[in-house]
């Protein structure tokens, strides 16, 4: 094997290694909370081995306990995945060089992590190679798997789901999400709206209408914000 | 097969769609409408919120308090230890009393 390989062999290696490491204990409370919320341990793992996207599976978990129709739950995770649409516009002509089916493939294991790392490589002008993106990928995504069946072996043990505080990780785990997007362009007036109108429509109407009036709310609160002309960066971030 | 089964495949070809999509549908644009662009941007936060806000009622004044710790230490502390700590205070200050 040629040094050069090698190298991207590591490389990828090391980039995986943090993530491997940060990404454990979600995977481990995804597969408790799953099985909490009704799902068989076969059910939480192949979730996570075909969803493959952590905080849309919690909120998947959280819309399988409220009795959602199932239209609305998967419009639910489309919309929370819907940000990897940026991503592969951003990096997928990189993959192009590696044949359609190696393509396909990359899509699929391109989680945020992932297209940070591709991302900060393209910009520093490291080459971004198959061998290297399979290398980092990879062992992510299979303790992934292994994290959420360790977690659904241990949440089957729980009794009562308010030991551990189990029953009020996700109202953390999603406000500790939100933040993430503050610096986004209307986040206050999108916050207040969605949040008084979700509660005001669960008082109303009623679960789970409440999650899809709530969020519309927002997002039209969003669209009717005025446009700014020389303000011009497509994807909604304050600029660093 | 369950509900659930059926609902995860719908979701995970749903999830392959954005990632994939993006290079196949975006990439062709020049650019996206501006309002288009600023639903979509919006689109995580409003649905988070929902997801947070009838919690924020239901519990009482401990839940009350520690979502508004988290949503503060996360002006200044990174993702993770801020999810921990939040846990972690939820549990000791269950364990002090009714």
């Amino acid at each position: 094997m040629s040094d050069a390989k090698r190298s991207e062999i590591i490389d990828g290696l090391k980039s995986s290694l943090p993530v491997v490491l940060s990404s454990m204990p979600f995977g481990m409370l995804f597969g408790a909370l799953a099985v909490k919320n009704g799902f068989t341990p076969f059910e939480a793992v192949f979730m996570s081995g075909t969803l493959y996207a952590g905080a849309s599976q919690m909120v998947g978990l959280e819309l399988f306990g409220t009795k959602t129709a199932p239209w609305l739950i998967v419009l639910s995770i489309f919309a929370v995945n819907f940000r990897h649409v940026l991503y592969s516009a951003v990096v997928g002509r990189l993959f192009r060089p590696w044949g359609s089916v190696r393509m396909a493939l990359a899509f699929f294991l391109l989680v945020d992590p992932q297209f940070a790392e591709t991302e900060r490589r393209r910009e520093h002008d490291i080459p971004v190679t198959w061998r290297w993106y399979l290398c980092m990928a990879l062992p992510i995504y299979v303790m992934w798997i292994i994290d959420t069946w360790i977690g659904a072996a241990f949440g089957a043990m729980i009794g009562d789901p308010r030991t551990f505080g189990l029953d009020f990780v996700l109202p953390v785990y999603f406000l500790v999400m939100l933040m993430g997007f503050r610096k986004r362009r209307s986040f206050i007036p999108v916050v207040l709206v969605s949040g008084v109108v979700a509660v005001v429509a669960e008082q109303t109407v009623g679960a789970p209408w409440h999650v899809s009036i709530g969020a519309l709310a927002g997002i039209a609160v969003a669209m009717a914000m005025p446009i700014n002309p020389e303000d011009d960066n497509p994807s909604g971030e304050t600029p660093r | 097969m369950s509900d659930i089964f059926w609902i995860t495949v719908a979701a995970a070809i749903a999830t392959y769609i954005t990632r994939a999509g993006g290079y196949l549908v975006l990439s062709r644009f020049q650019r996206i409408p501006r309002r288009v662009d600023r639903a979509l941007n919006a689109v995580p936060a409003a649905v988070l919120t929902t997801l947070i806000a009838p919690s924020v009622l239901k519990g009482d004044w401990r839940e009350a308090l520690v979502l508004v710790l988290v949503a503060l230490a996360t002006l200044r502390l990174p993702g993770t230890a801020v999810f921990m700590g939040g846990w972690a205070l939820i549990v000791a200050l269950r364990s002090l009393g009714p």
